[in-house]
């Protein structure tokens, strides 16, 4: 009950025509980000993290509108997998699977419509599971002392490249590097310059948000003009809206399955939205077996990856509000949002900033419903933007990203750091580092530093104190078997993803 | 040879944990005496994964990826120079002239007419500029075009 008057406040917060205003702008610019292929939604939070910076939005409004800018990304994402076979995003991929045979079928109207409706159930499950959960989850991790949470950090770390991941070394040495960059500056604790070599700019740390704004965007143009996809694709009709009540009824236990599976999924560390779209379609298609015609543009082919990759995406919310551990790309940047605005965050952050918590809640409810206004009558002007080319659209977008980080602290030294941070970006890219776990390093540094010394100064500067307490140990059970796993079972995990693109008929 | 890029890499990451790792034996104790965690100690335990890292990098390298050569690379060197110069130029020639150009010159290379391309630089330019300058009373460079 006390959860429910929390929520009640939140909506107080959210629903004040300012911050609404800024969820339907979110909303509509997280679809039409998600929607671009090659934007995902990590990249497009990070462009938009100057942005909500120069206009000195307050806290919660800040918030608002990178949530939705999420919450509409993980939406977008499945127009163009829809309409072009090419997923917006990753967690798209399964809904390629049906939903171009639809379209091919001159269904794409009616797919469309479905998944956005199969989005918005997923999105809500998912966040009534935040609601019912991350309160609880918040009390029990006020019992955290120093030594859990950095153990916790190392689980984050470790889970990040999630069990598909390819190579877990990488992972940790993405990581290391990141943290590495995180140590420049003066040291908090004792006042040693470290890594300053003398250069005032460097003083105060390397600003994380230019860092990730050159990681993601900077390296995204690179890699397109690299692949020299510049031209797009052509145009596609979306056809009539031939869809059935008794259609849509038909699919509701789809969308529970679906939207309670991603949850799931998106809470526990290292699975994510793909894995949660993945299972919830190879689920549907064990529980309707033959009665589906799944890959020839089965309707619950759509509905249960669309309802999944949106419960997982609140999911992926659950830790990084709680534990100030996100368990992705971008939870990770919302994160960074977060504490460039001075909140710290983890279970504190329920009590002390109650407002920001909640009102971010009910604006992710607020936001799943404006999505489905947005999505369904003005389809044909995502597709139509789908359709302009690359080559005008990634400058802009990199324009803009100059723009953003320019008006932060209004000097050019910050630009000349963020393209070489871009031209990092790309080099690793190529390596096939990853760069989220550097962002995440980057970010979690300080504070593991920070937890690392206060757990010595308890213990007196025994080591042991790291894995003494049973949850320690567990949490650094379950980070070395996060490292080991990937080895054992991502091969199979991997083959079977890949099996079943391979199983549509329109594989091109 | 297969592997050569995660070889270098592994290579490269030594060298720089090496480096970040005796930097942090160099700092003089902090005042007030030392701690069992005092400034280096953290940096320490990084360059010693790093450095675990960048051998087995070497030792079990992943097959390499496809570089881009010739033309591809010459792209990317220009897309590069073009960044660079706008970041040079965006105070001295003002905001709009500068990304007319930026934008422009990068849609140009990625493949549009060029007539198009900076057309699309000049209005999205525009836009922006007077978006932020007076929508937002954010204030980006007016440079030449400022009115004295």
């Amino acid at each position: 009950m006390e959860t429910l008057g929390f929520l009640m406040d939140g909506f107080a917060v959210a629903l004040t025509p300012y911050n609404l205003m800024f969820a339907l702008f979110g909303a509509f610019a997280g679809t039409l980000i998600g929607c671009m292929p090659g934007l995902g939604p990590a990249n497009g939070v990070a462009i938009l993290i100057p942005l909500a910076f120069t206009l000195g939005l307050p806290p919660e409004t800040a918030m608002i509108l990178l949530t939705s800018v999420y919450a509409g990304a993980m939406y977008g994402g499945r127009i163009s997998s829809i309409l072009l076979n090419i997923p917006g995003d990753e967690p798209a991929m399964m809904t390629c699977l049906d939903g171009y045979p639809m379209a091919r079928k001159g269904r794409a109207a009616d797919a469309l419509a479905i998944s956005a409706i199969a989005s918005f159930s997923g999105g809500l499950i998912g966040t009534v599971g935040l609601i019912m959960l991350a309160p609880v989850l918040a009390k029990f991790a006020l019992s955290f002392g120093p030594a859990e949470y950095f153990a916790l950090f190392l689980l984050a770390f470790a889970t990040l490249g999630g069990i598909t991941g390819k190579n877990p070394m990488k992972t940790v040495i993405a990581a290391t590097l990141g943290i590495m960059i995180s140590t420049v500056g003066i040291d908090i604790s004792t006042g040693t310059q470290r890594y300053t070599f003398g250069v005032l700019e460097l003083y105060e740390g390397i600003d994380f948000i230019l860092a990730i704004v050159g990681l993601f965007a900077i390296s995204e143009l690179l890699f397109f003009v690299e692949s020299r996809m510049g031209h797009g694709r052509e145009k596609v009709s979306v056809g009539k809206l031939t869809l059935s009540f008794r259609e849509l009824v038909s699919t509701i236990p789809t969308q529970l399955r679906g939207g309670v599976l991603g949850f799931i999924s998106g809470v526990l560390p290292g699975a994510g939205a793909s894995l949660g779209s993945f299972i919830s379609y190879t689920l549907e298609k064990q529980v309707l077996g033959r009665k589906g015609r799944f890959g020839e543009g089965d309707i619950r082919g759509v509905v249960a990856p669309e309802a999944g990759n949106n419960g997982a995406s609140s999911g992926a919310l659950v830790p990084m509000l709680t534990l100030g551990v996100p368990g992705s790309g971008t939870t990770a940047v919302l994160l960074a949002m977060l504490i460039s605005l001075n909140i710290t965050p983890g279970p504190l952050m329920f009590t002390q900033n109650a407002d920001i918590v909640w009102g971010v809640i009910a604006a992710l409810l607020i936001g799943n419903v404006l999505l489905l206004l947005l999505n369904i009558p003005l389809v044909g002007v995502f597709v139509r933007l789908l359709s302009v080319p690359p080559m005008y659209l990634l400058p802009i977008v990199t324009m803009v990203a100059f723009v953003g980080i320019y008006s932060i602290s209004n000097s050019t030294f910050d630009l000349y750091f963020m393209v070489a941070f871009g031209i990092a970006g790309y080099f690793l890219r190529k390596l096939e580092i990853p760069v989220v776990p550097i962002i995440l390093g980057l970010l979690l540094g300080p504070e593991m530093e920070k937890n690392l010394g206060h757990a010595l100064v308890l213990s007196d500067g025994d080591w042991s104190i790291l894995w003494a307490s049973t949850l320690a140990k567990s949490f650094w059970l379950v980070a070395g078997l996060s490292l080991v796993l990937p080895y054992l079972v991502g091969p199979l995990l991997r083959r079977r993803m890949n099996a079943a693109m391979k199983e549509s008929p329109v594989s091109d | 040879m297969t592997g050569f890029g995660d070889r270098i890499l592994g290579l490269g990451l030594m060298v720089l944990a090496v480096a970040y790792g005796w930097v942090a034996q160099q700092w003089p104790e902090p005042f007030g005496g030392a701690e069992t965690v005092g400034p280096e100690t953290f940096p320490t335990i990084l360059a010693v994964v790093l450095v675990a890292g960048g051998i087995y990098l070497m030792i079990k390298p992943d097959p390499d990826a496809q570089w881009p050569l010739g033309k591809s690379a010459l792209e990317l060197v220009v897309s590069l120079l073009v960044l660079v110069v706008y970041a040079m130029l965006l105070e001295p020639l003002g905001f709009v002239i500068s990304t007319t150009l930026a934008v422009g010159a990068l849609s140009w290379r990625m493949g549009a007419n060029p007539r198009s391309a900076f057309v699309t630089g000049l209005i999205s330019a525009v836009v922006v500029f007077v978006l932020f300058n007076y929508g937002l009373s954010l204030n980006l460079p007016a440079g030449l075009m400022e009115v004295h």
